[in-house]
């Protein structure tokens, strides 16, 4: 009787969480539109209405995610749907094969090495410079190398976000500043800097967007996963 | 009414496709463990519309639903930001402004360089 009473009051509270969070997102969603302010994004908006509540009622963070469990279970299949955009443009894609893995390899390439070198000279702890240089990478491979590489993965957790919403929210603005115009490009570029995150936000904006972050989500984090241990070693002996 | 059972018909397929191709994803992390399992899902579900195991027709109006919804699925991952304020405030804005600017020069030259490349390809 008792476990029946908590099961349905966890359905119950579940029920609350998840569709609290899906109208919270949605009515941010609409006030962006209505007002056309790109800096409402409605991921990062609803994070930080949530975190404050959480704080505020004093309810914590296992709490909320236990609750949130429909959300999550969506993600998976939320990331497998980014195929269908990928499809659409893979006769595209096959043709400019060997120019998207060298720009690809290039930018893992670079961003690796900048971000070790630059943690390593500013704050100096190498499990910290490890999680900063995985932070472009999807989350579940990013974690995986951090730990093998010994690196801090809370840090490599919370630098994936935040690379994440830079990318999504600064992405597109600074690409078009700096005069890359082209919407293969623009995708291709956010899904190697802002992996899922970026994937989401600039899947709004076109289908060309969408397939070419998505094939840049799956190609650096490839990419990545085979080049990090070998370059973070190597950089680490020198540092 | 006929349209009515059309649309069902159609996310229900679609929901389908989605998570036969969640579990393969799955099953070929499990034997495979390179990349995880929503990866493998992604390359499936392409490979499975290229090669019309999935009628892409049928699927078009769900996924596309889909795709434009999908940011919702982020934000209770995004919450656990809360569990690490401690670590944010010891090196809170060196790390965010060693991940802001190493994201700009990734976003400039992943940019820059494939925008110059796919013109002298066109």
């Amino acid at each position: 009787m008792v476990s029946t009473e908590l099961l349905s009051a966890h359905i119950l509270s579940s029920f609350v969480v998840v569709a609290g969070t899906i109208t919270l997102f949605q009515l941010i969603a609409v006030l962006q539109r209505k007002l056309n302010a790109i800096w409402l994004q409605p991921m990062l908006i609803s994070i930080l209405v949530i975190i404050a509540i959480l704080l505020w009622q004093d309810i914590s963070f296992e709490n909320y995610f236990s609750n949130s469990w429909l959300l999550n279970a969506l993600l998976e299949p939320a990331v497998v749907a980014l195929g269908f955009p990928l499809y659409q443009h893979l006769e595209t894609i096959t043709k400019q094969w060997k120019s998207i893995i060298l720009v690809l390899f290039i930018g893992a390439f670079i961003a690796i090495s900048t971000s070790f070198v630059i943690t390593m000279l500013l704050i100096g702890d190498y499990t910290i410079a490890v999680a900063l240089s995985l932070k472009s990478v999807t989350t579940p491979i990013a974690i995986a190398i951090a730990g093998q590489l010994d690196g801090n993965t809370a840090i490599t957790a919370f630098a994936i976000i935040l690379a994440g919403f830079f990318g999504a929210l600064v992405g597109p603005p600074w690409l078009k500043f700096i005069k890359v115009k082209s919407p293969k490009a623009q995708g291709l570029a956010i899904g190697a800097a802002s992996h899922a995150i970026g994937t989401a936000t600039v899947s709004n904006i076109s289908y060309e967007h969408a397939a070419y972050s998505s094939l840049a989500l799956i190609v650096s984090a490839v990419i990545t996963a085979l080049i990090s241990p070998f370059m973070i070693t190597f950089l680490a002996g020198l540092i | 009414m006929i349209a009515f059972k059309k649309k069902t018909f159609k996310v229900l397929y679609s929901i389908f496709a989605l998570f036969s191709c969640v579990a393969l994803g799955k099953l070929c992390s499990y034997f495979v463990p390179v990349l995880p399992s929503s990866l493998y899902g992604l390359i499936i579900f392409t490979l499975t519309l290229h090669f019309r195991l999935f009628n892409a027709d049928h699927i078009k109006s769900t996924v596309v639903w889909c795709l434009k919804h999908m940011g919702v699925c982020f934000v209770p991952a995004g919450v656990g930001i809360i569990n690490h304020f401690e670590l944010i405030k010891q090196f809170g804005l060196t790390i965010i402004a060693i991940t802001f600017a190493t994201t700009f020069i990734l976003l400039t030259i992943v940019g820059l360089h494939y925008q110059r490349y796919a013109v002298d390809e066109e």
